[in-house]
């Protein structure tokens, strides 16, 4: 009955190269689910091209719609140049909290690791694209414009520490959001065996079933919105590196 | 008689420009709010309501995280112990209000920044 116990990872097939531990884990194993989802959803559904779209290629057109909408009206028309990298990055969590929604599955999004290489990546790439696209007119984003010099000499080291914050919220609010997630469900689940356990008690177990049920439902809005976040942030942050004076 | 006429045609055609350059005007802005607009959709259902928290509460946490780690790490290389982190620790604070207020407030009252 450890709540925590469904977040740990276990070696399937064990495996050190001069020490260090590359072990395909369970964590590895629901990523390529999820990528092998993802593909499933967008590949095969869409193979038949049909003009009149059926259920599978209609939810990938609604996907491919959604995603398109939300980079265009977030980072401009130059950013749709990064849809390609939003779209991979937002089915590919959005399918793995779906499945990790099923019970006795594993939730890629609730370990820090991964979430944080996510995030990084975003960051590194905003960084790269904003030098390359601005060079130095990059830095103006850490330079409020109308605002005196004495100001600037606080405000500055504020406005970076602001934009090294971003990976930082942006991985732990996905992180936080399943990991809190799944544990209240573990626990209130958990309570239904200890009630049925208990003798008389056992009259009261229906009460946290429900709790569940009605749990389950927000948990699985909370897992798409939670993917939703992370894609739309990032469009935030690239039209940042697009549009740097703002 | 016809001088007047042509008054009024050319008042007609002036006033019927006037609109279609304001409606050019509005369709503009609406365009550039749509490319610059940026942020999260504040308030709506309940679900993005909860986001909208815990956005918030990630932001300023992980500012003030992220200034105390800054603050902490100097203070190890340059051996001024706690000052930096003291100092670093403050704009933390300050970064993460600065976040709110950023996530919080509408595009145009923002100044820049």
């Amino acid at each position: 009955m450890n709540p925590i116990e469904q977040f740990e990872l276990q070696r399937i097939a064990p495996y050190f190269i001069n020490g260090v531990d590359v072990s395909f884990t369970n964590s590895a194993l629901y990523m390529l689910l999820a990528a092998a989802g993802a593909i499933i959803l967008t590949l095969f559904t869409t193979s038949k091209r049909a003009l009149v779209p059926g259920r599978g290629q209609a939810l990938a057109e609604v996907l491919y719609e959604f995603v398109a909408n939300t980079v265009r009206q977030t980072a401009g028309k130059e950013g749709m140049r990064f849809f390609p990298f939003v779209f991979t990055l937002f089915t590919f969590i959005l399918v793995s909290n779906l499945i990790g929604l099923v019970p006795y599955t594993f939730s890629l999004s609730s370990q820090i690791v991964v979430t944080f290489a996510f995030a990084a990546f975003v960051i590194t790439l905003v960084v790269l694209y904003g030098l390359y696209r601005n060079g130095f007119g990059f830095l103006k984003l850490f330079v409020p414009h109308g605002v005196p010099a004495p100001v600037l000499v606080v405000l500055i080291p504020i406005e970076i520490i602001s934009f090294l914050s971003r990976p930082v919220s942006l991985s732990v609010r996905l992180f936080a959001n399943i990991l809190a997630g799944h544990i209240t469900l573990a626990v209130f689940g958990g309570f239904v065996v200890m009630l049925l356990g208990a003798g008389a008690w056992a009259a009261l177990a229906p009460i946290p079933i429900l709790a569940v049920v009605a749990m389950y439902a927000l948990e699985l809005l909370v897992n798409c919105l939670q993917a939703f976040v992370f894609a739309v942030l990032t469009c935030v942050y690239l039209n940042d590196a697009i549009h740097p004076g703002h | 008689m016809r001088t007047d006429k042509n008054e009024s045609d050319n008042d007609n055609e002036l006033r019927a420009r006037l609109e279609r350059l304001q409606a050019a005007l509005g369709s503009k802005e609406a365009e550039r709010r749509v490319e610059t607009g940026g942020g999260l959709p504040v308030g709506g259902s309940f679900g993005k309501a909860l986001s909208a928290g815990f956005t918030v509460l990630s932001e300023f946490v992980a500012a003030i995280l992220v200034g105390a780690l800054i603050g902490w790490q100097a203070d190890l290389w340059l051996g001024t112990k706690p000052w930096l982190l003291v100092l670093f620790l403050g704009l933390g604070v300050a970064a993460g209000f600065y976040n709110v207020f950023r996530f919080a407030a509408p595009k145009d009252a923002r100044g820049g920044g």
